[in-house]
């Protein structure tokens, strides 16, 4: 047992953890931060490139990219965790309900999940977006129910292995209820998978926003998020490359953060790696 | 000590006193694919107030599902198909679920085979052990948290206000096993089952854990009932003792008795099979 924090542990967490805290920051503080509104139009400096004023250049009606950005990361970071919330609690539910009660319970719920499941992600959201309707919401809905399948396959199989240990018998030796056995003997012991799974379905959470946006499904014009700026950048990639490469990077990054963290705690909550 | 039939006389058992546990007719089946296969036939047995039984047997003899059934914690594939179980005057197959959980932990404990997979890794030890205290009075487990460093210490565990605040892994062994001994006296049941407990430790630790177990009984005049196949502690603790085999009781009687005398060929194969650094083995011995 060394005492301390170990720093070489969790290296990749704290790397990817400082990328999402900064553009977390852009996203709560952007009316502050951001250099401009990100609707004012400049007709003065439309598809200009990087410069002194505007550090990423304006769009094709002058728009400041970099405020753009700035408050498109607000949208991204709500759906991201919102739909990775959605997932998480949903799936951690019906995972856990189905592995502790087994037999018809743990049947009906898996069948429905694999039905879920067998839908290629883009097209359920693109399908539930159509029957709930385009907003940002609604995008959050969508993409939470895309994951709910995944979550709750992970939960019930970290699940069915916590419910082997002797501590869940021993939980019911001394009379245990129900309820009490799966809050303080089998959450506690899964969240480490399931925290795992969360990074991950962040960084998917905001490419599928991006997708879902990028197919005019998500936020609506004006409304600056990453995904219709690219999807407005196409049209202008000859005159201002600037304009589709500025949000794919903010994208990229923030992917990357999320994926550095997964990997990272993966790596460092894994039993295996302690010692 | 006499002739056979004299130390065969079970001293605990004394007329009209109601035994601890009584095991009548047992008969434990299992599913598999539906098709039920009985594995535990017809077991009778009883733990005496204050008496420690053992119950003996190779791995798959059915002491444990024994054992278990009279906790009604069998696994989900198997179910009790035939006899009673009783605890005091309870018809323990009778009682609701919700009956049963007030009964386990507080009338009746267990103390499992392995305490390092026993115990909630991600808890302190401290709040594990007053559990039991907090789930039969209703209170919150920070209320009756205070009482933990008090079980640990009636355990012999050195320090122990410090240690209810370690985690299960920075226990030893022999400290973990203790702490789930502690965690079943929490409160003061009448029959502890012990599977095994000692089987996981090494044989200094194991004697200390045995005179815990033997402190305990004489104290408190709790009847244990000791799941073992271990003979040199069953003849170290036990005062009657349970042979199994195949699911079924093949011998029992008094510690002094099987051990002088044994009547079951079998049991004399088991005695056979203890090593021993004295005697040459005697007939009946596994050549």
């Amino acid at each position: 047992m060394s005492e301390g924090f170990d720093f070489y542990r969790w290296r990749l967490v704290i790397l990817g953890g400082g990328i999402i805290s900064v553009i977390l920051i852009c996203a709560i503080l952007a009316p502050w931060i951001a250099p401009f509104s990100p609707y004012d139009l400049d007709y003065m400096a439309m598809l200009k490139g990087p410069g002194a004023t505007h550090w990423l250049g304006t769009d094709e009606i002058g728009r400041d990219i970099l405020s753009r950005i700035i408050y498109g990361a607000r949208i991204s970071m709500q759906v991201a965790f919102i739909a990775a919330g959605i997932g998480l609690v949903f799936g951690a539910v019906i995972g856990v309900t189905a592995a502790y009660f087994g037999g018809i319970v743990d049947m009906i719920l898996m069948r429905f999940m694999e039905l879920l499941f067998s839908f290629p992600a883009i097209l359920l959201a693109v399908v539930l977006m159509a029957s709930l309707g385009t907003s940002v919401l609604n995008a959050m809905i969508a993409i939470g129910i895309v994951f709910i399948p995944g979550f709750s396959r992970l939960a019930r199989a970290a699940t069915e292995v916590v419910l082997r240990e002797q501590y869940v018998e021993s939980a019911r030796a001394i009379g245990m209820s129900h309820t009490r056995i799966l809050l303080r003997e089998i959450m506690p012991n899964i969240v480490a998978p399931l925290l795992v799974e969360a990074a991950v379905a962040f960084s998917y959470a905001i490419l599928l926003e991006s997708a879902l946006s990028f197919l005019g499904l998500g936020a609506q014009p004006p409304e600056p998020t990453w995904g219709n700026m690219l999807n407005t950048g196409r049209g202008f990639m000859a005159q201002s490359a600037i304009m589709s490469i500025a949000p794919g990077m903010a994208i990229f990054l923030t992917v990357i953060g999320f994926n550095l963290v997964g990997d990272g705690l993966r790596d460092a909550l894994d039993p295996h790696m302690k010692d | 000590m006499g002739t056979p039939t004299l130390s065969d006389l079970r001293i605990h058992d004394t007329p009209g006193t109601l035994p601890t546990l009584s095991v009548e007719g047992l008969g434990i089946e299992f599913s598999r694919r539906r098709v039920w296969t009985s594995v535990v036939h017809d077991v009778s047995m009883k733990v005496m107030p204050g008496e420690i039984v053992g119950v003996i047997g190779e791995s798959g003899s059915g002491k444990t599902l024994s054992a278990l059934a009279a906790l009604r914690l069998l696994p989900r594939q198997a179910r009790v198909a035939t006899g009673q179980v009783r605890l005091g005057d309870i018809d323990i197959l009778a009682q609701s679920e919700r009956q049963m959980r007030t009964l386990r932990g507080n009338r009746m404990a267990l103390i499992p085979q392995d305490a390092m997979q026993a115990l909630n890794p991600t808890m302190r030890v401290g709040l594990q052990v007053a559990e039991p205290l907090s789930l039969h009075s209703g209170k919150a487990l920070k209320a009756v948290a205070g009482a933990a460093a008090g079980l640990l210490e009636a355990v012999g565990i050195a320090r122990p206000a410090e240690q209810a605040r370690a985690f299960p892994h920075q226990f030893s062994g022999g400290m973990q096993q203790r702490a789930m001994v502690a965690m079943g006296l929490a409160l003061a049941p009448s029959l502890l089952i012990a599977d095994e407990p000692t089987t996981a430790l090494d044989v200094t630790v194991q004697a200390q854990v045995l005179d815990l177990l033997r402190n305990i009984r004489t104290t408190r005049g709790t009847s244990i009932l000791f799941i073992t196949h271990d003979l040199g502690v069953v003849a170290e603790l036990c005062d009657w003792v349970y042979v199994m085999r195949h699911g079924r009781i093949v011998e029992q009687g008094s510690v002094a008795r099987i051990f002088r005398d044994p009547h079951e060929e079998y049991t004399e194969m088991l005695l056979a099979a203890t090593p021993s650094i004295h005697a040459p083995r005697r007939k009946g011995a596994l050549a």
